[in-house]
């Protein structure tokens, strides 16, 4: 759901107590988080805060330390590949298509090794996901090498939904992208969370993606998270989460934020 | 929420009514939807089915709303839907879908006909490619030579220890078995005649002029080639190269010239060495084989050789360092945007300089044979 209706309250995906140390050096100190049901959450952070390594603790790409990450009560490490594919989704930052295949076969891929869908009803889904995605069913003859920054996220995005994943996580999904090709992308986190029911879990630095789409927001600050909705994260005091909410790049995300809910 | 996060292992879908109302309980995603379509067509026809109660679906996906979807085109009626089901159904239902296109496929002799076509002309642009870059590196090596301070003595001197120290190890053991292996074969084969004695000039002379140098050449064409085009690869994909020459620096003399002078300087060092491990090779093998001692074997050489096929080996020696590195850049620097490039490259640099120095040493036997050397 977007900010404006209320999401359920129960968490689908919990972390508990994460820590992450690289040799000497800690990222994360116990760090708790709670994905509601439905919800948009948005993790931010400086530049090396660990917002990466968090998303990919969350994803079981990473094991953490210490500490649990649990999806529907489940702890990670315990849910088997076919399951965990269609709980959960990743966009990847440059989008990690498999150059070798097309958009549409890059969206048919976990069609074809999670299910038995002959191949016609697989090319309708994957028509159904590339429209879902924002893009035409033409760009599915494409091939990565072949698309533009946005498509690219697009088509990764695609791939993301093919199972039609319970939590979407996006990592940097409006990074590289011009302001309204970036635009257009919120747009469409928010229209999937809306329509889909899809939770979605979003680590960015994008003012406005984390002002207009996001329904709570995650700050990692010095090890630790602080989580919230933005209203109340506004009020922070705590002064690096200040500068980033109030500096001069968030004075104009908070005008997008004004227009997208006036528009509402 | 339309779907629980606790999924059952298997979902199950349900189908139950009679006549033409049906009612769906269950889960209509992804993994049900073959089941869901084969009954729910099959009602279609026997009950001509216009209403389908959709009250105790626990769960929906988009494939399943888009077989709803399409299922209320044909004039079926969902009554007891759910507030998110709703949702979902009208947001996929008002989704224009056109089919995937499909690329035309090209038939069969046409397909042969273009990749003909495709590889003739890479192979010409290769060639004109190979012999520019040529130029362009003997141009900027002369450069070089002629002002011996734009030389980067540093830099040569790292790929002088790289390429030819590091190697030594493994040409001395290919140069000692690849005369075993001549030796061997020498043995066996003259033996019929009374002949093996010559075994020794068979090995001396074979591993000077030829195969001291070629198995030299080969190695570092895989070894240092390689790694040339790696190297340099990975700097053009990261954009460094065009910053070297933005900032006014030109990758010609920076990057090539050091590593062809480098393979200039080792290769023949090398092949000096190769060349003496292979006759140490030829003593092991006449002590086994011929009860030759090894006193008897230098005395032997020094009868079988002469200067001249010492002379011979070495002199390619340089010419194939040179093709090998220039091969090797040439490659790297050819390096497109995509990570993938880089293997593509090495993997053409290596056959390609490994193609050329064989090619060039068969050159060069026949021209030596004409000369009398």
């Amino acid at each position: 759901m977007s900010a404006k209706t209320q999401p359920d309250p129960k968490p689908i995906l919990s972390a508990r107590d994460i820590v992450n140390r690289f040799g000497k050096q800690e990222v994360h100190d116990k760090i708790s988080l709670d994905v509601l049901r439905g919800e948009v959450l948005g993790i931010a952070g400086g530049s090396g805060s660990g917002k990466s390594v968090l998303l990919r603790t969350l994803t079981g790409l990473h094991r953490p330390t210490s500490g649990r990450v649990l999806v529907g009560g489940k702890p990670i490490d315990t849910i088997g590949p076919s399951e965990k594919a269609s709980l959960m989704g990743l966009l990847f930052q440059q989008g990690a298509l498999f150059s070798s295949l097309s958009v549409a076969q890059n969206v048919m891929l976990p069609m074809r090794e999670h299910t038995d869908l002959p191949p016609e009803e697989q090319e309708r889904l994957a028509a159904l996901k590339l429209e879902l995605a924002g893009l035409s069913a033409d760009t599915g003859v494409k091939f990565p090498a072949q698309l533009s920054g946005g498509m690219v996220k697009r088509a990764a995005l695609a791939r993301a939904l093919a199972l039609d994943p319970r939590i979407l996580f996006l990592d940097e999904p409006t990074s590289d992208l011009d302001p309204l090709t970036a635009g257009g992308i919120d747009a469409l986190i928010a229209q999937l969370n809306r329509s889909l029911g899809i939770t979605v879990v979003i680590v960015t630095h994008d003012l406005t993606t984390l002002f207009t789409v996001c329904s709570r927001l995650a700050v990692l600050v010095d090890k630790k998270i602080t989580v919230g909705t933005l209203d109340k994260l506004m009020r922070s005091d705590q002064p690096w989460i200040h500068e980033f909410l109030h500096g001069p790049r968030a004075q104009g995300a908070q005008t997008a934020r004004k227009h997208s809910h006036g528009n509402g | 929420m339309p779907r629980t996060a606790s999924a059952p292992a298997a979902p199950t879908i349900a189908i139950s009514g009679e006549g033409d109302r049906l009612t769906l309980e269950g889960v209509l995603d992804i993994h049900t939807l073959q089941e869901a379509q084969k009954v729910l067509k099959q009602a279609l026809k026997e009950h001509r089915t216009r209403s389908v109660n959709l009250g105790k679906l626990s769960d929906l996906d988009t494939p399943g709303a888009l077989f709803l979807c399409g299922l209320r085109d044909k004039g079926v009626e969902f009554t007891g839907v759910r507030a998110a089901h709703q949702t979902l159904l009208e947001f996929v239902c008002g989704l224009e879908l056109k089919p995937l296109r499909k690329p035309k496929p090209v038939p069969r002799w046409r397909q042969l006909v273009i990749h003909l076509g495709k590889g003739a002309d890479a192979a010409w642009h290769d060639t004109v490619d190979v012999i520019t870059f040529i130029g362009r590196a003997a141009s900027a090596l002369s450069l070089g030579l002629r002002h011996p301070r734009s030389l980067r003595l540093p830099s040569i001197s790292r790929h002088i220890g790289e390429t030819g120290i590091n190697a030594l190890p493994i040409i001395g053991l290919m140069a000692v078995m690849i005369s075993i292996v001549i030796g061997y074969q020498g043995v066996a084969q003259l033996r019929p005649y009374g002949g093996e004695d010559f075994t020794i000039n068979l090995v001396a002379v074979s591993m000077l002029r030829e195969m001291g140098v070629l198995i030299t050449a080969i190695m570092i064409a895989g070894r240092s080639g390689s790694a040339f085009t790696a190297e340099i690869g990975a700097m053009k994909a990261r954009d460094e190269i065009d910053a070297l020459n933005v900032m006014g620096m030109d990758p010609m003399e920076l990057l090539v010239v050091p590593r062809v002078i480098g393979l200039i300087v080792t290769l023949p060092l090398l092949t000096f060495f190769s060349d003496v491990m292979g006759l140490l090779g030829g003593a092991l093998i006449s002590e086994a084989l011929l009860d030759v001692s090894p006193l008897q074997y230098v005395e032997r050489v020094r009868q079988a050789v002469s200067g001249s096929d010492l002379f011979v080996g070495l002199f390619k020696a340089p010419i194939f360092g040179f093709l090998i590195a220039v091969i090797g850049c040439m490659h790297g620097l050819r390096v497109g945007g995509s990570a993938d490039s880089v293997g593509r490259e090495t993997t053409r640099a290596v056959v390609k300089a490994i193609f050329v120095v064989i090619i060039l040493d068969a050159l060069f036997s026949i021209f030596f044979e004409k000369l009398g050397l």
